[in-house]
């Protein structure tokens, strides 16, 4: 089996909760893996490590309930040059909110982008609270998951695998406003400042 | 107020209408979200790109009707209608509430909105529906109210856009 290419699809990709996942899946991935990262990488060189690909992991948040500006980008432009080998497209999606079946409809776009291109569809893996859970006691939970897609994907396995904090719902929001006001206060902003219901200081 | 937002131009004559604001997305300078929470933790409810993007957001707040018009792809929004709802997040908060059993954004000032959405360039049925599960989840994080999708072909998005205008003006 040859190479995994982990592509970061994530907007803030240098400091991203994409690339913490996608180097806990090299780290478990029995492959080699190379990681590249959409928002600083030239299409045409995207395409080009994917003929050298038999799988790619696409690793994204999830934005405006879909696929980031950067993965869109990258589907155009393969689309418009491409590549004549179609590796098998994996997909880690994580997202800010409780419930990993709010990534439903980015995994749907990223399975009409390969069918209508004709990739193969392989695992995917939805993380809940992906913005906070690998700071907090339940990273266990993700590694576990992320372990468990890393053999998926190297055993040429198809997996569909959800994970989240197994906390009550007002347990998350509890948490999720710890977790937020102390990102604030990082920055000497207050939870009343953040809490403005201004917008570019009109009420 | 009501706006209508475009990732083309679009040939209508609207007036000296006061209450409506129309924006062409694609002769707009507006950069990606870069994913840097500024507009939630540094600076709340400004995002912190200074360019044509925060001319708009505040606009859509304050609109009890919106209208987008954008090309479809791969089930969603094209490039130009999805960059600027991505840098559309200072509408919201860092903070989390329940919604209907689930997780969202709080919302700062916000108007609930009635949604249109004229669709172009949608492929077939199995896009449509995508597109359709895709701005029902929109609704939940976008304040819609409600919402009508109009799937329609390239050169009938001006004749679609008017007709939904004039309907506005009948209301």
């Amino acid at each position: 089996m040859g190479k995994v290419l982990i592509l970061n699809g994530s907007p803030r990709a240098p400091r991203s909760n994409s690339k913490r996942y996608g180097a806990l899946f090299a780290r478990y991935c029995a492959l080699e893996t190379e990681t590249m990262e959409l928002l600083r990488s030239d299409p045409k060189e995207v395409a080009a490590r994917m003929e050298e690909a038999d799988n790619v992991l696409l690793v994204f948040p999830l934005y405006a309930d879909a696929i980031p500006v950067p993965v869109l980008r990258t589907f155009k432009a393969l689309e418009a040059r491409p590549p004549q080998n179609r590796p098998t497209i994996s997909i880690l999606v994580n997202c800010g909110f409780m419930e990993p079946e709010q990534s439903d409809v980015a995994v749907a776009m990223v399975e009409l982008f390969c069918k209508r291109q004709g990739y193969p569809m392989g695992s995917v893996l939805e993380i809940g609270s992906g913005e906070a859970i690998l700071d907090q006691p339940f990273r266990f939970l993700a590694q576990w998951r992320i372990k468990a897609l890393a053999r998926a994907v190297s055993g040429g396995r198809h997996r569909r695998l959800r994970v989240t904090m197994p906390i009550s719902k007002r347990f998350f929001l509890k948490a999720s406003t710890k977790y937020w006001l102390d990102y604030g206060a990082r920055s000497g902003i207050t939870g009343a400042q953040m809490a403005t219901m201004e917008i570019e200081g009109e009420p | 107020m009501k706006i209508l937002l475009s990732d083309r131009p679009l040939s209508l004559d609207l007036g000296d209408r006061k209450d409506l604001v129309y924006f062409d997305l694609s002769r707009m300078k507006i950069a990606n979200c870069v994913g840097c929470f500024g507009c939630w933790t540094k600076t709340p409810g400004r995002c912190v790109i200074r360019d044509d993007g925060v001319k708009v957001y505040p606009c859509l707040a304050k609109s009890d009707r919106a209208l987008y018009v954008s090309r479809v792809k791969y089930g969603g929004y094209d490039t130009v209608m999805k960059t600027m709802l991505e840098r559309a997040i200072p509408v919201q908060q860092a903070f989390i509430r329940l919604l209907d059993g689930e997780t969202h954004h709080v919302q700062r000032s916000v108007v609930p909105k009635r949604a249109t959405i004229v669709a172009y360039g949608v492929q077939d049925e199995e896009e449509k529906a995508l597109f359709r599960r895709l701005v029902a989840r929109n609704a939940k994080n976008m304040s819609f109210q409600s919402y009508d999708i109009h799937f329609t072909d390239e050169e009938s998005v001006e004749e679609v856009v008017r007709r939904e205008v004039e309907a506005w003006e009948r209301s």
